[in-house]
């Protein structure tokens, strides 16, 4: 494995250099301005907002570089014909498709790492503004460390939207798969629906079509645990094992599926 | 030197793997699924942000709430009593805003939203604003007047505004005869059975959903045993006339020759005859219990109403 | 042991989206590379040799046929540690530095960093981009990225290695600088497979050579044999040769070059034999620089191959024999 993690760095290294981490700058400046911003205006409940503000941009910040990095991961190396050094190599397909993975995981950990130290040095000055760590009329603490859970959840998201993302770019091209990732993200949060679609459309065939992709298609919406983390409803650990276990059986299958396409490919 | 990978071995590989996330996924719903239902609504409560956020997708995602609002009545109606129906209001805004010609909304809205616990919300306040919305929507639309009319006169037994809208969606074009009927019955007498269960016939006659009619029909089935009820009252009393006490079973009643058989209400169950105070009801375990508590006649109206 | 063989091997693709025909870039190419040998690969443009060589590397499959380098089937990963590739026209990875590209390759052969270090040194020296080696390689030219794809591939010092035209895209310098690098791999033993249009770089340095054109391998075998009896001619190289005696004998000259004043390349058909032309074309005064047979070039025998197996007419056609 030693050679996925080389490959690896190497995704990493090339995100740093596509200056892919300046979009920590743009989240550190948004929460410190919306911060302060909220400050002059409203009275209270500022706490919430940014909680809010920085969960939902996390989420949304890592979901651009997920499909927009995992979309090249595969087809750009083609494309260019960096590949055909690459695979002349000693290593195998099912390793260069793994260390793709990993490589754009690591990024998005590192980034959501940094978000999140922003995230709570932001809430953490906001708190010690108001002069105390958890006021009466909050529902949770300014520095709560629930908060971690509903990371960990979009870091989970993350994950799958990626390797979707992977998925696609081992045979279709950059513009087709984003199109197909950003689809199947939006699909997956009204996935539930699709399970009592009778409610809505009469005929049959379409309503076991909706049950069928209700089971094949990723179910995103229970990974959106924000709403709840800011309201201080308590998210069982149940739950959270759950979603990882999901998470990473639906991950096993996906990237199984990418690394099957990719071995059988002719480079042409 | 053929392709690597076996198709076969992978396709079995990817049924595993996908089975089991499958399998993960249902656990989850089945230990979990409060939570999942709630936290979808949390995020957007207001209308207003919400047609922002819908962009054009207004119609789709009128649809989904709609189809959310049934699943968490649903959910309610199973918690036998317990349930709070508190989500129902909200979805059912979000729907009728996002498509304000979403008519069959407003009509569940109406019937579900103003029936009294445990069957429904037990909030008409709300489902006449909801309808109000709907008049404000589409104006031209008789349907909602006389919804909103029904609901004072079934739910909040208020004659005089119940009359005002009948008579109101009356003045339409396009408007059924009957409106301006009830108006009158309303102004002239208040409650009357006859009236509940002509209304209630006409929304049964003009249901195009499942729930509608149903319902409806339930309704027609208490207003009948309502009135074979009052037929057995006069036959208790009839038996207490003559015995000097009150009944203790239909088997007496039977033996005096005043009933052919053991009283059976529309839905099969006998009827309950407690024999300590005589209270003739249908039984607690028929699909008629509870009875509705009917718009009582209000006399005093008639001295007000018009000639 | 071969260092590289093939059997019958065969590539269909197919051509088009709403109907799609099969295209025959390769078949039923069966060669044989002996260890240590130089071997060029010919042919004309959209005969099949990157094609060939991608199947070497397994970046495709074959439709048939067998190869293997090394005794084992291509694609072995352990064979891989013991070849280097080229590809044609290579692009690497725009945001690296020539020297981390070399390092990221030298750490998946598994070098650690120290022995990383030493052979990325040494090859940065060898193909003469050592000046540039910090320099990253979107602002490299393309000479330069040929010799960087040289430097990669000898990372591992490779037993055999696999050159797909490596003289594209060099200036004269540079050519001549690949043709001593092929040159000195020979020396050192490795065997070179190195496919070119540059006909006069494979006559002065492979031992043999395979002549692609049509997907079909024509001809292949040592350059010496093939040439061996194609001697058309002489080249008679003479000075002092005065107009008159020229036009004394022009009939018996096939075709008179002048090279200099009184100094002219003759050329002769094969018989008679030119040393009686020689020896009149002397009594009248001139001078012999030079005699010398001519044989029929690479070119010339490569030329006459391809015109029996023409190439364009292959993409209208459905695969099928050719004559």
């Amino acid at each position: 494995m030693r050679v996925v993690a080389v490959i690896a760095i190497n995704v990493f290294r090339e995100s740093v250099r596509d200056k892919v981490l300046y979009n920590l700058v743009l989240f550190a400046v948004l929460l410190m301005g919306v911060s302060y911003l909220l400050g002059q205006l409203t009275a209270g409940n500022e706490i919430k907002i940014i909680k809010d503000l920085g969960l939902a941009a996390m989420s949304l910040f890592g979901l651009f570089i997920a499909v927009f990095i995992g979309i090249g991961l595969v087809s750009k190396e083609v494309d260019r014909r960096s590949i055909y050094a690459l695979l002349a190599k000693p290593i195998s397909r099912q390793q260069f498709i793994t260390g793709k993975y990993t490589g754009l995981v690591l990024t998005l950990l590192v980034n959501v790492t940094v978000m999140t130290l922003a995230f709570y040095a932001v809430l953490g000055a906001m708190a010690w503004k108001e002069g105390a760590w958890f006021q009466p009329h909050w529902e949770t603490p300014a520095l709560d460390p629930a908060l971690l859970k509903a990371i960990a959840m979009i870091f989970l998201q993350l994950m799958i939207v990626t390797a979707v993302a992977l998925l696609f770019s081992t045979f279709s091209s950059p513009m087709l798969a984003a199109a197909l990732t950003v689809g199947l993200y939006v699909v997956g949060h009204f996935n539930a629906d699709l399970k009592h679609f009778e409610n809505v459309v009469d005929s049959k065939p379409a309503v076991y079509l909706a049950r069928a992709l209700y089971y094949v298609l990723p179910n995103m919406a229970p990974f959106d645990i924000k709403a709840q983390v800011v309201h201080g409803a308590a998210v069982p650990n149940g739950v959270l094992m759950l979603n990882t276990a999901y998470a990473a059986l639906y991950i096993l299958a996906l990237v199984s599926a990418a690394t099957f396409i990719f071995i059988r490919r002719d480079f042409k | 030197m053929t392709r690597p990978g076996h198709p076969v071995i992978f396709a079995s590989t990817l049924a595993v793997l996908m089975s089991l996330a499958l399998g993960v996924q249902l656990t989850r719903d089945r230990l979990y699924a409060q939570m999942l239902t709630e936290n979808r609504l949390m995020y957007v409560t207001s209308p207003k942000a919400m047609e922002k956020v819908a962009l054009s997708y207004d119609s789709i995602l009128a649809d989904v709430y709609w189809v959310r609002a049934l699943q968490h009545f649903g959910g309610e109606r199973l918690k036998e009593g317990n349930g709070q129906y508190d989500l129902l209001f909200p979805m059912l805004d979000l729907t009728t805003s996002l498509d304000p010609r979403f008519v069959v909304a407003y009509r569940f809205g109406a019937i579900f939203l103003a029936e009294a616990q445990p069957g429904g919300a037990g909030r008409p306040d709300l489902a006449i604003a909801l309808l109000k919305k709907g008049v404000a929507a589409n104006p031209e639309k008789w349907d909602y007047y006389h919804d909103i009319g029904f609901v004072y006169y079934w739910n909040l037994h208020d004659y005089k505004q119940a009359a005002e809208w009948f008579g109101r969606g009356g003045d339409l074009p396009g408007a059924p005869w009957w409106l301006k009927t009830y108006a009158g019955v309303m102004l002239a007498r208040g409650g009357d059975r006859q009236a509940s269960r002509q209304m209630w016939f006409q929304l049964g006659q003009t249901a195009n959903s499942d729930w509608l009619k149903q319902t409806a029909q339930l309704r027609l089935m208490q207003l009948a045993a309502l009135d074979t009820i009052d037929a057995l009252k006069r036959v208790r009393d009839t038996y207490a006339n003559r015995s000097g006490k009150l009944p203790e079973s239909w088997d007496q009643l039977i033996a005096a020759r005043l009933l052919r058989g053991v009283p059976v209400d529309p839905a099969g169950t006998p009827y309950t005859l407690n024999f300590a105070t005589g209270e003739i009801n249908v039984s607690g375990y028929s699909k008629l219990y509870p009875l509705p508590t009917e718009p009582a006649a209000a006399p005093e109206l008639a001295a007000t109403a018009p000639k | 042991m071969y260092a590289i063989r093939t059997e019958n091997l065969t590539k269909d693709f197919s051509i088009g989206f709403w109907r799609p025909r099969p295209y025959r870039a390769l078949s039923d190419v069966t060669l044989t590379v002996e260890q240590g040998e130089t071997f060029g690969f010919l042919g004309p443009n959209g005969a099949g040799k990157t094609t060939t060589l991608k199947l070497l590397m397994q970046l495709i499959y074959p439709t048939s046929g067998y190869a293997e380098i090394l005794g084992r089937p291509v694609g072995d990963i352990e064979v891989k540690r013991r070849i280097g590739y080229l590809p044609e026209s290579p692009y690497f990875y725009d945001y690296l530095t020539a020297e981390e590209l070399l390092t990221y390759f030298a750490s998946l052969h598994g070098y650690n960093r120290a022995e990383q270090r030493r052979r990325v040194s040494t090859l940065l020296d060898e193909v003469g981009i050592a000046a540039e080696r910090r320099l990253q390689l979107r602002k490299f030219s393309k000479g330069m990225l040929q010799r960087v794809g040289i430097a990669q591939a000898l990372l591992n010092d490779p037993e055999v290695v696999f050159l797909d035209e490596p003289m594209s895209g060099l200036d004269p310098l540079g050519r001549r600088e690949v043709r001593n690098l092929i040159l000195k791999l020979r020396d050192r033993g490795c065997t070179v497979f190195f496919s070119s249009h540059v006909l006069a770089d494979a006559e002065a340095l492979c031992s043999r050579v395979g002549i692609l054109a049509g997907g079909r391998l024509v001809a292949s075998g040592r350059v010496a044999d093939l040439q061996a009896f194609q001697v058309r001619g002489w080249e008679l190289v003479v000075g002092s040769l005065s107009t008159d005696t020229l036009a004394q004998h022009r009939h018996r000259i096939q075709r008179a070059t002048t090279i200099a004043r009184d100094q002219y390349a003759l050329e002769l058909q094969l018989s008679p034999d030119p040393i009686a032309l020689l020896r009149d074309l002397v009594a009248g005064g001139a001078q012999v620089i030079s005699l010398n047979p001519m044989r029929e070039t690479l070119e010339d025998y490569f030329v006459r191959q391809v015109a029996t197996h023409p190439a364009t007419s292959r993409m209208d056609e459905p695969a099928k024999e050719a004559s």
